[in-house]
């Protein structure tokens, strides 16, 4: 039986169409008490969900149906390292990795050794690139470094480094996913091969994209490098999960930090995979990070359901989508140091969740993730807010800020302080305003200037859902909280829809039949079988 | 004349005992950590050859006294001079605040420390307001004499100076300090007379240019050997052309010390901050922080990049001979980058140990030896880093007889690579010797 059948889904779609699916926000804030019921805080973060189309009742529903589906006994499952992702036979332990030995049980634990020493490896090469101990060929010190990987292996570290550009680093990260070529032909025209050393970051260690960008870099390394020994002792770094392969590939032992099948690619920013983030911000800023996950955890696996944050994340989006119809959700940061949240939490839900089969296999009769984007809050707002506001489509919005910015004095004297305090200002009333207008619609329109707004094209419909999210400053802590409550919340919705969100099969396919068609590429004749289509563009480009 | 210095470091010493001897009455005045009990037992801040004598001969003859109290050396002083290191703004302008306050009659400061262009003309409008505010009618003129000396022969270069910069617009105080400086200036008339911010920036720009040189003739050397030339050759070749001339024209392992480099360094960022140009002289300084490591990358190339448990004999620790200073010496980055890989260094100097000391002593992998030969004990190689004269000439055999393989890298270019090719070394210097 699908969930879909249960009394606790049941039970909530009458309750939507006994008329929780058409109310309107606008009229639910009559209720004085909503903000403050709707909201949470959880030490640096603030979470406001009163903005979301639910009433006490549709709360209390979603919680039984938590319930129903045992979504407590699943954290638990989770956060021991329990077998959770079943068709690939393993847990999916990415709290491990940021537990730090507090609070953790079964194999979760047993892995805590294994990633201490680890990261106590990882400490160690981090302090010497960072002190401008590790050198060159030449003999001297390594003052840029390129990660190259792709998905989990370069978009968590990506991401997080932006997020935290504002920490004065030593070295100067560049970052290399596309297996195109192309960034790696321009990043490397900048680049002093006396100085540059390449991270190779890559789960499988098999990865075409990120091992052919590898060739090229140690092409362009053996230009000038003439000891290939050297070459590879002095420039390359490997990070995987198979030792083997790095050591086949030619990265010696001491140059590979390790990480475990049961972190799952697109959840390893927490392993060593994070080590662009700690060149960055250092291995203790790197354990800030974690620290700040782990508060999430802990919060998670210890808050009851009707106070966690994730949970509540979770059911309000499937309420959301399976019973307010909605498909498409939007992320909406009001700072330019997270243009890259969007992107991360895009892998991070899609790929977790874009499923439509259940744990049993059968296919599944409700819809599941929805369709996830997003992009700096302020440059969307001369994009795609004009569908938010007036498309036929209806979007679920998480606005997130900061409330306050540690890249200028607060309370500074200086012009440019001053200037800076008023762009934030502007930031945050525009992060205001945005919420509510999609909230009220036409009914945010003051009184006197209803006249100017007339017209069939100036009509706001209003009534969009959104959370918004308040960080304390963006730092390693609460970027670690931010990014660990979106990993649970994208659980909570699997557990409620059934689905294992800790495999990716779906994109298994086209990369078995990319090779293929690169042999295709180099001989016609297999060709043949393809599609005219197909055909016809391999003609083009050979 | 009634003369006081305030500042008693090497450059207030240095004008203070200079001036005591010609027949001035002097009082120095410690604004840092020279202490007055230890400048009257002339006990000196640094090591500087002939300084503690004449200081002593000084206060001797009572031409030399040492105070606590400003305001003794304010009511004293018909000239009132101003000798600190760059980075003691704040005190100067306390004393000029002092100044402000206890001074009773027409006021004559002579600026030599190197602060920042403007400083001379802001202390001068400062007094004006100072006494404006008392209502003290008095003259007031700041002029701008920057010092040009030089750590270890600080004392020839003030009495026997190359010129005497006079920053000032006004006429009386110019025959004030010319006279003053009369007996510095006998052979022919060295004084050069120009406004006070020209006399300010004409002591960065002489540190700019010097600077610029040894970074250029470094990174031609350092070139050179990738087409095996020996740059000694050449540098026979440029310093015979009279526009280029020989002086600064040594290739080595970078400058350092507490002045020349910063001085460079603090011109740089108060351009940057206004916005202006100084790419030029922000390549010179990082070219320099990247020469410092030269001799170490040498070894790392020559050893394979396989550094640790070697064990690398230093000679020579000061930024350059006849001084005890460490402070931003080649050595230090040198040292450093040695030790992180794991190699073990013996260390010695004739002169800067105890300043050495100071910052190493039990730092892992890092042994201070008492003799040069000591240092050689076991050495797989031997840096040399400051041409101290008692290195010029040491005894090959017993060098080889102590040192594990005979290798010698040579940051100043003192030795002759062949001589040391005959004794079976392996030699490589800045810009000749083998290349790796």
């Amino acid at each position: 039986m699908g969930v879909e059948k249960s009394s606790a889904w049941k039970a909530l779609s009458s309750h939507a169409d006994d008329g929780a699916a058409s109310a309107l926000l606008m009229d639910l804030f009559s209720d004085s008490g909503r903000s403050e019921r709707f909201s949470i805080e959880l030490e640096e973060m603030f979470l406001d969900y009163s903005k979301n189309r639910i009433t006490d009742k549709t709360l209390e529903l979603l919680l039984d149906l938590a319930e129903q589906q045992e979504l407590s006994e699943w954290i638990v499952k989770l956060l021991n390292g329990d077998e959770v992702n079943d068709t690939e036979h393993r847990p999916a332990m990415h709290a491990a990795l940021r537990a730090g030995g507090l609070n953790v049980q079964g194999k979760a634990l047993e892995v805590q050794d294994d990633i201490e020493s680890e990261f106590n490896k990882m400490a160690l090469i981090v302090d010497r690139i960072r002190s401008g101990h590790w050198r060159g060929y030449s003999g001297k010190p390594i003052t840029d470094v390129v990660n190259i990987g792709v998905g989990g292996s370069d978009l968590g570290p990506l991401m997080m480094t932006n997020a935290l550009q504002t920490i004065k680093s030593p070295i100067n990260l560049h970052f290399i996913s596309s297996i195109d070529g192309t960034q790696t032909s321009n990043i490397l025209k900048n680049l002093n091969q006396e100085t540059t050393l390449f991270l190779l970051a890559s789960k499988s260690f098999t990865t075409i994209d990120t091992l052919s960008n590898a060739e090229t870099a140690k092409d362009w390394l053996a230009e000038v490098i003439d000891d290939s020994n050297t070459l590879l002792s002095q420039h390359f770094i490997g990070v995987s999960t198979k030792p083997d392969m790095m050591t086949e590939w030619g990265v010696p032992p001491e140059n590979q930090l390790i990480f475990w099948d049961w972190v799952g690619g697109r959840y390893s920013m927490w392993s060593t995979i994070g080590l662009p983030i700690a060149l960055q911000i250092g291995m203790d800023g790197f354990r800030e990070m974690l620290e700040g996950a782990s508060v999430m955890d802990q919060h998670f696996g210890s808050a009851p359901l009707s106070q966690n944050i994730p949970v509540l994340m979770g059911l309000i989006d499937v309420w959301n989508i399976n019973f307010l119809d909605i498909h498409a959700k939007a992320i909406l940061p009001y700072d330019a140091r997270l243009k890259y949240l969007p992107s991360y939490f895009e892998q991070l839900v899609m790929e977790s969740n874009g499923k439509a089969v259940n744990r049993d296999g059968e296919k599944v009769a409700y819809k599941t993730c929805p369709i996830l984007w997003g992009e700096v809050g302020p440059n969307a707002q001369h994009a795609f807010y004009q569908l938010l506001h007036q498309g036929t489509q209806a979007v679920m919005c998480d606005f997130i800020a900061p409330v306050e910015r540690d890249d200028f004095d607060a309370h500074g004297l200086s012009e440019k302080d001053g200037s800076l305090r008023y762009q934030h200002e502007l930031a945050l009333a525009n992060c205001f305003a945005q919420s509510r207008v999609l909230m009220l619609g036409d009914a945010a329109i003051p009184d006197a200037i209803k006249e100017q707004f007339n017209s069939p094209f100036k009509h706001y419909p209003g009534n969009q859902p959104s959370n918004t999210i308040l960080l304390k400053s963006i730092s390693a802590k609460t970027m670690g909280m931010l990014v660990a409550l979106y990993e649970h919340k994208t659980f909570v919705e699997s557990v409620i829809w059934e689905i294992n969100p800790f495999d990716q099969w779906g994109v298994e396919l086209g990369k078995l039949i990319a090779k293929e068609t690169h042999s295709a590429l180099k001989d016609t004749n297999k060709a043949e079988e393809f599609d005219a289509s197909t055909q016809s563009l391999i003609k083009r480009v050979i | 004349m009634k003369v006081s210095v305030f500042g008693c470091e090497l450059s207030g010493l240095v004008t203070a005992s200079a001036l005591a001897q010609t027949g001035n009455q002097v009082i120095g005045l410690p604004i840092g950590n020279a202490r007055v009990e230890d400048l009257r037992q002339a006990m000196m801040p640094r090591e500087e050859p002939g300084l503690s004598q004449l200081v002593k001969n000084q206060m001797a003859e009572g031409s030399l006294l040492f105070e606590e109290d400003w305001r003794v050396g304010v009511k004293h002083g018909e000239v009132l001079i101003l000798s600190m290191p760059s980075w003691r703004l704040e005190r100067a302008e306390e004393v000029i605040e002092k100044i402000g306050q206890y001074a009773t009659e027409d006021v004559l400061v002579v600026n030599q420390s190197s602060f920042p262009i403007g400083t001379a003309d802001r202390f001068e409008a400062k007094l004006r307001l100072a006494f404006a505010e008392r209502g003290l009618v008095a003259k007031v003129s700041v002029v701008a004499m920057p010092e040009f000396i030089s750590e270890g022969s600080a004392l020839s270069d003030f009495i026997a100076p190359d010129r005497i910069v006079l920053g000032s617009h006004n006429a009386q105080s110019i025959k004030k300090i010319r006279d003053l400086m009369r007996p510095f200036n006998r052979i022919t008339d060295q004084v050069k007379v120009m406004s006070t911010r020209a006399a300010e920036y004409t002591k960065y720009a002489v540190n700019a240019l010097l600077a610029t040189r040894i970074s250029l003739v470094n990174e031609l050397a350092n070139n050179a050997e990738h087409f095996d030339i020996d740059m000694e050759e050449v540098r026979q070749g440029l310093g015979s052309d009279g526009r280029i001339g020989f002086s600064y024209l040594y290739p080595g392992c970078g400058f350092g010390g507490p002045s020349f480099a910063s001085d460079v360094k603090n011109l740089v960022e108060t351009l940057e901050s206004k916005g202006y140009d100084a790419d030029l002289l922000k390549t010179v300084l990082s070219n320099n922080e990247t020469q410092k490591e030269v001799l170490f990358r040498k070894a790392w190339r020559f050893f394979n990049t396989d550094l640790k448990g070697k064990t690398i004999a230093i000679w020579g620790l000061s930024f350059k001979p006849n001084t005890s200073t460490v402070e931003n010496a080649p050595s230090m980055k040198t040292i450093e980058a040695l030790v992180a890989q794991g190699a073990k260094v013996k260390v010695y100097d004739p002169k800067a140990m105890p300043d050495f000391a100071v910052q190493w002593t039990g730092a892992p992998g890092v042994e201070l030896v008492e003799t040069m030969y000591d240092a050689l004990e076991d050495a797989d190689a031997v840096f040399l880093m400051t041409e101290w004269k008692m290195f010029w000439s040491p005894d090959y055999q017993l060098m080889k007889s102590k040192m594990k393989t005979p290798v010698i890298f040579d940051g100043r270019n003192i030795y002759d690579k062949d001589v040391l090719k005959e004794h079976g070394f392996r030699y490589f210097g800045v810009g000749r010797g083998e290349s790796v």
